[in-house]
């Protein structure tokens, strides 16, 4: 057994190495640069931290990626709560469904959207024929266009990691709740959701810290008024020449993930999420 | 930068055009080279070799077939093979280039701005004007660090259907909701963009620069609302297209082909447009040294000039080019005298001093 073990572990080593090769290398980079641009020092962290400009920016990322991240995760315990409760043949159908946006590309699936939510698009010009709006509504090139995108972009991937979780969880205590006089609603709030913690918080971190890095989606479907980090960071490398801004928030931003990471990694839910699932 | 998206932007029109069957592949080639896009494109990063011309610029779509048909006479011409690397020279890139000692790149499609900015970091050589002729190109477009091969406005451009007819005479016709309802559009990239706010407030074109930006930012901030920033030219011809938009400030390559397509719908005005120069630069320690400025000048043609116009709508650098075109060239050119009258010119110089900071703050006051 030890053995193996140590064969196991030698056989991570090369994908390692390119991994730091080509990963750790060059973010090391852009610390590098973040210290030394233009001289030596944490000058650039003190101007990150003074500057009016960024905090805003900061400020529209948190509060698109947590409006993204609940939207994101209540939508996405419907549908796989839906899913685990259907029969085997309507499950393989949901899944693949699910899984149908993964293969389209975020601009296709930005564009579309720009098409479904425009002022004459779809969805305008359907509410103005019935007759519940008489202009048309601004549901693109905004702040809520933005979520849209982004919820539907994180949807697949919160849907998965809750159905693992869901999936995973023991229906006999379901049996026994009911079998002790437990209404549907008492079993969903007392049983489903405290064992489906795990998931749910798994869930939550990942689509969150997803949507801080997020930049296509906010660039096309915010048209110039939702200004993220990423999207900030990718201003100030290319056009404005500014390295030292970008590379101390880059530098920030991956700290600031790296410590919401390993915080949430010492609750107990995500602990649970991650310790081998129990074999039926 | 906006130099950048517009060479771009440049070589998609012509490429939709081709694809279209609107222009055939020997004029495509020959537009693609007036921008310098031509010749063998090879995808990936170029290989620095002292026997050929590495250019880079915005425009990667160029293929093998067509960039032999280019690439050959212009061989047979000089002895040297043109190569295209299409992977974008952003300032930050030549940069990097430059300090790292690996330039492979000989010339690359910038703007006049860029060409300062690069001369300011040490990070270019000069233009030499003993093999490039100086006298080809306006006074102002033989800039020590760059020289311009072609130029492009922006335009007011809108819907006469939405406006029932109605043109709009200038810029302070964009704030005027109550002649003309409805959404505009701008570019997210600040060149040209307080200039035009600025004229609508009433400054004189002459007292425009230094820019006053918290003036032009004060007759902004109302119409905030009412504007959908926009990144790309194509993005522009979609706004129009789709009705979201009645009225912007874009390129007049763009209001062009919106012309084209619906001509009683869509049209522009030249009143106050504002004219920017592109420019060739080349990074200091190019590998073809001298030699580059032999491919630099065959740019300045009038001949090629004409076609770049023809097919893109570029406007030519050449004076002498205006000699060459036929009535309805002039009409779409923003060069030509009629579309130059109220005409003003971006300041290279102020760019160079102020993009970055003007541009940050641009960015923080649209998105907050």
């Amino acid at each position: 057994m030890r053995n193996f073990k140590t064969t196991a572990l030698l056989l991570t080593v090369p994908a390692s190495l390119v991994a730091i090769g080509l990963y750790a290398a060059p973010i090391l980079q852009v610390l590098a640069l973040s210290l030394t641009e233009p001289k030596f020092g944490l000058a650039n962290y003190q101007s990150l931290f003074a500057n009016a400009a960024v905090g805003r920016v900061v400020m529209t990322t948190l509060k698109v990626s947590l409006m993204t991240t609940v939207l994101t995760v209540l939508a996405s315990y419907v549908v796989a709560f839906a899913i685990i409760h259907m029969s085997a043949g309507w499950r393989r159908i949901s899944l693949f469904l699910v899984l149908v946006p993964f293969w389209i590309s975020v601009l296709v699936r930005a564009f579309s959207w720009i098409t479904i939510l425009r002022r004459r698009g779809v969805l305008n010009s359907a509410l103005m024929e019935m007759g519940v709006i008489s202009s048309p509504l601004d549901l693109v090139y905004n702040l809520f266009g933005v979520t849209i995108g982004m919820v539907h972009y994180m949807m697949p991937f919160a849907i998965l990691l809750l159905y693992a979780n869901l999936s995973d969880i023991d229906r006999r205590i379901m049996q026994a709740a009911r079998s002790l006089g437990a209404r549907p609603a008492t079993i969903f709030w007392r049983v489903w959701l405290p064992l489906s913690l795990p998931g749910i918080a798994l869930a939550t971190l990942f689509v969150f810290v997803f949507s801080l890095g997020f930049l296509v989606t906010p660039a096309l479907l915010g048209a110039g008024k939702t200004l993220m980090i990423a999207e900030y960071i990718s201003v100030q490398i290319s056009s404005t020449s500014r390295w030292d801004l970008a590379t101390s928030l880059s530098t920030m931003l991956l700290l600031v993930v790296g410590i919401i990471v390993f915080a949430a990694m010492r609750s107990p839910a995500l602990r649970a999420a991650f310790v081998a699932r129990p074999q039926q | 930068m906006t130099i950048s998206h517009f060479a771009q932007d440049a070589a998609q029109i012509a490429l939709e055009k081709f694809n279209r069957g609107e222009i055939d592949r020997r004029s495509f080639l020959f537009a693609l080279g007036g921008l310098g896009l031509a010749a063998a494109f090879k995808p990936g990063v170029a290989q620095a070799d002292a026997s050929e011309i590495v250019v880079c610029n915005w425009g990667g779509a160029a293929a093998d077939a067509f960039a032999k048909a280019y690439g050959d006479p212009f061989t047979k011409k000089s002895g040297m093979k043109v190569v295209i690397d299409g992977a974008g020279p952003a300032v930050g890139t030549i940069r990097a280039m430059v300090e790292s000692g690996k330039v492979i790149w000989d010339a690359t499609d910038g703007g006049m701005i860029d060409s300062l900015t690069l001369g300011k970091g040490n990070l270019v050589e000069p233009i030499d004007y003993t093999i490039v002729d100086k006298s080809q190109v306006p006074e102002n477009f033989a800039g020590e660090f760059g020289v311009s091969n072609y130029v492009y406005s922006n335009v007011l451009a809108y819907d006469a259907e939405a406006t029932k007819g109605t043109a709009p005479t200038g810029w302070a016709d964009f704030f005027d909701t109550a002649k003309f309802p409805g959404k505009r559009t701008m570019c997210k990239w600040i060149q040209g963009q307080l200039e035009f706010v600025l004229m609508a407030d009433g400054v004189a074109p002459a007292d425009l620069y230094p820019l006053d930006v918290d003036r032009a930012f004060k007759k902004l901030k109302p119409m905030l609302a009412d504007i959908i920033f926009w990144e790309g030219g194509a993005q522009t011809q979609q706004l129009f297209r789709e009705g979201e938009v009645v009225m912007g400030n874009i390129w007049h390559t763009r209001a062009n082909l919106l012309n084209k397509e619906t001509p009683d719908k869509f049209k522009w005005i030249w009143e106050q447009n504002i004219l920017s120069a592109s420019a060739w630069s080349v990074p200091k320690g190019n590998p073809a040294g001298k030699k580059v400025f032999d491919f630099i000048n065959s740019t300045l043609d009038p001949a090629g000039q004409l076609v770049l116009l023809q097919i893109m709508g570029n406007g030519p650098s050449n004076p002498k080019t205006l000699a060459l075109m036929t009535p309805a060239d002039a009409a779409v050119n923003p060069t030509t005298k009629e579309n130059a009258a109220s005409q003003i010119m971006l300041n290279p110089a102020y760019y160079a001093e102020h993009e970055t900071e003007l541009q940050n703050k641009y960015l923080d006051f649209i998105s907050s």
